[in-house]
């Protein structure tokens, strides 16, 4: 049997009226993985249940070994909080040094962080006084310094001043490769998602509904909850189109459609009723409803203009089969 | 509205100061020097002073792990046992030493502690226990809030760094409600040196600063009891103030 670096099975952990529930999530060595959801979703509770923090039901293996029950010291997990946790009786170096007591000190390490982070000048400094980005760095070299194999991180750049976002994103894409490591990493920001992870989970109301490469989970969603939290629009059941496969909805990039007065040489052409016309700079959205189905559409201003069409009035919405995204 | 509120603030500022003013400044310098000069009331002061903080040290052993538990978790009869432990602040503390008295001043449980070296009824032991009734909650209640105010995550990040529970509470959960425990002992260690009603009815002897007060006052008079009661004001004032700011002053981030 092939064993993975992390692997949960069938987690559930009921907090008041919400339920986490995670049938099943790998996580490799050296892989950064995101799991990516909104507010709400449970991404906070999963990484504090991976990390001991929470009581569960179900199995987490690590590295072969049964540590559902293990005390969270006992595991070796890094972890970083959305509002870093910083030790408010200590100072910076003092908080990044917290670990030493419990492994073994290590000079090498802590220079490297320093540089790697760029923090020497901040090391003496009293941790009220730090920035966003300052905070986030010492928590980071903290985690880091106790050496763990896992470094969950929750939320980590939500606190972090805008400006700081991409030198920090850059670092914490090393971390892996750099110190052997593997990442977990929950936000709900799609671009951090699509930077940083080799692996991407999506999890909505305490569901892990997809994980998969990166790419791959971004361009086809698995599901139409999938597909709207992650922007998909104009989907539609299947049989709009005059047949039926294995997939339940279809999905069609509103860029993608042709607007028409009569129709033109696609794969698909219906005709619809203009009910919303909303001019942008260079481009217009227009809505049309074909026979209850409201169609979302991109069209650019010159396009548009030149067809001279109003609100109320008859259209043809045109697009090709290869653009379509089953769901 | 303001002008009406500074003149009900200032009748109760006056209320609460005039006395002890009074008190303090009213008393000869020779009768100070006198009565300082009294290995009793000196003495006595320090037997106050020593005894109390026992308690509170004892109540710092027992009821800081209390507190982090009605704090930290949630458990069933969790208010009904906050509800008892605030108790001995309401009920006459004559009464709380009757209930002393008739649970530890019986033959079998007053041997054993003289056997250990103890004893009850008029002893220090007798004198500690019904400061520690009486005083407690202020400790207990003052250390709960400080745990409450730690945030858990503090706690997380700690253990995932390495530290055992225990180790995280003494390296993290303490340093940081220490205002608070700080601010509690004191509390705890002020209410035991005023405590009168409990210990009178549990030992006369050896006499402590509110029952020497009361034993000079009944035989020999007021010019007698006030020097002494003013002294162990002053004492106590200066020692509480010093504590309390240096509490704040180094506890702050």
């Amino acid at each position: 049997m092939e064993n993975n670096f992390l692997e949960i099975k069938d987690l559930f952990l009921k907090k008041g009226k919400f339920k986490l529930n995670i049938l099943s999530l790998d996580v490799e060595k050296n892989e950064y993985f995101v799991l990516l959801g909104k507010t709400g979703s449970g991404k906070t509770l999963l990484l504090e249940s991976i990390a001991g923090f929470q009581k569960i039901e179900g199995e987490i293996i690590f590295e072969g070994r049964n540590i559902t029950n293990l005390a969270p010291e006992k595991r070796n997990f890094g972890f970083l909080y959305q509002d870093f946790a910083l030790f408010p009786h200590l100072n910076a170096e003092q908080n990044i040094r917290f670990s030493e007591k419990y492994h073994k000190k290590n000079e090498k390490l802590f220079n490297d962080l320093i540089n790697f982070l760029q923090i020497e000048n901040l090391l003496k400094r009293n941790i009220k006084n730090l920035s966003g980005g300052e905070k986030q760095r010492i928590a980071l070299a903290r985690a880091v310094y106790s050496q763990p194999k896992l470094l969950l991180l929750d939320e980590p750049l939500s606190a972090v001043d805008p400006t700081m976002r991409n030198e920090i994103m850059k670092n914490l894409k090393e971390l892996p490769q750099r110190y052997g490591l593997s990442v977990i990493h929950v936000t709900h920001n799609f671009r951090e998602a699509s930077y940083l992870a080799d692996k991407l989970g999506i999890i909505l109301k305490g569901t892990l509904l997809q994980t998969g490469e990166t790419d791959h989970v971004l361009k086809n969603p698995n599901s139409i909850e999938v597909a709207k939290f992650l922007g998909f629009k104009n989907l539609f059941k299947i049989p709009l189109l005059g047949f039926e496969n294995s997939h339940k909805y279809f999905s069609i990039d509103p860029n993608q459609i042709t607007i028409a007065k009569t129709p033109i040489n696609n794969d698909y052409c219906f005709e619809g009723i203009i009910e919303e016309i909303m001019g942008i700079t260079d481009h217009y959205k227009l809505f049309v409803n074909v026979n209850g189905n409201q169609f979302f559409i991109k069209t650019p201003k010159n396009i548009f203009e030149k067809l001279n069409i109003k609100k109320t009035e008859k259209i043809f919405i045109c697009f090709n089969k290869k653009d379509i995204v089953f769901i | 509205m303001k002008k009406l509120f500074i003149i009900l603030s200032a009748i109760l500022v006056l209320f609460l100061t005039l006395p002890l003013l009074k008190l303090i400044l009213g008393i000869s310098m020779d009768s100070y020097l006198n009565t300082l000069k009294d290995t009793e009331v000196i003495k006595s002061i320090f037997l106050t002073m020593k005894v109390s903080l026992t308690a509170t040290l004892f109540v710092l052993i027992t009821g800081l792990p209390l507190a982090y538990l009605i704090a930290r978790y949630d458990f069933f009869g969790k208010s009904l046992l906050e509800s008892f432990l605030d108790i001995p602040t309401m009920v006459p503390h004559t009464a709380a030493g009757i209930a002393l008295l008739m649970t530890f001043g019986t033959q079998n449980i007053q041997g054993f502690l003289e056997s250990i070296g103890l004893g009850f009824i008029d002893s220090t032991t007798g004198i500690m226990s019904a400061m520690m009734f009486l005083s407690a909650p202020y400790l207990i209640n003052s250390a709960k809030e400080g745990f409450k105010n730690v945030d858990i995550k503090l706690e997380n990040v700690a253990r995932s760094l390495g530290a055992s529970q225990f180790e995280t509470f003494i390296k993290v959960i303490i340093p940081n409600a220490k205002k608070d425990i700080i601010n509690g002992m004191l509390m705890m260690w002020a209410r035991g040196l005023g405590e009168f009603g409990a210990v009178v009815i549990i030992a006369y002897h050896p006499m402590i600063a509110p029952v020497l007060i009361y034993d000079r006052f009944v035989n020999f008079g007021l010019s007698y009891s006030a020097p002494v009661a003013a002294i162990m004001i002053v004492f106590s004032v200066i020692i509480f103030l010093s504590i309390r700011w240096l509490n704040n002053r180094f506890n702050r981030y």
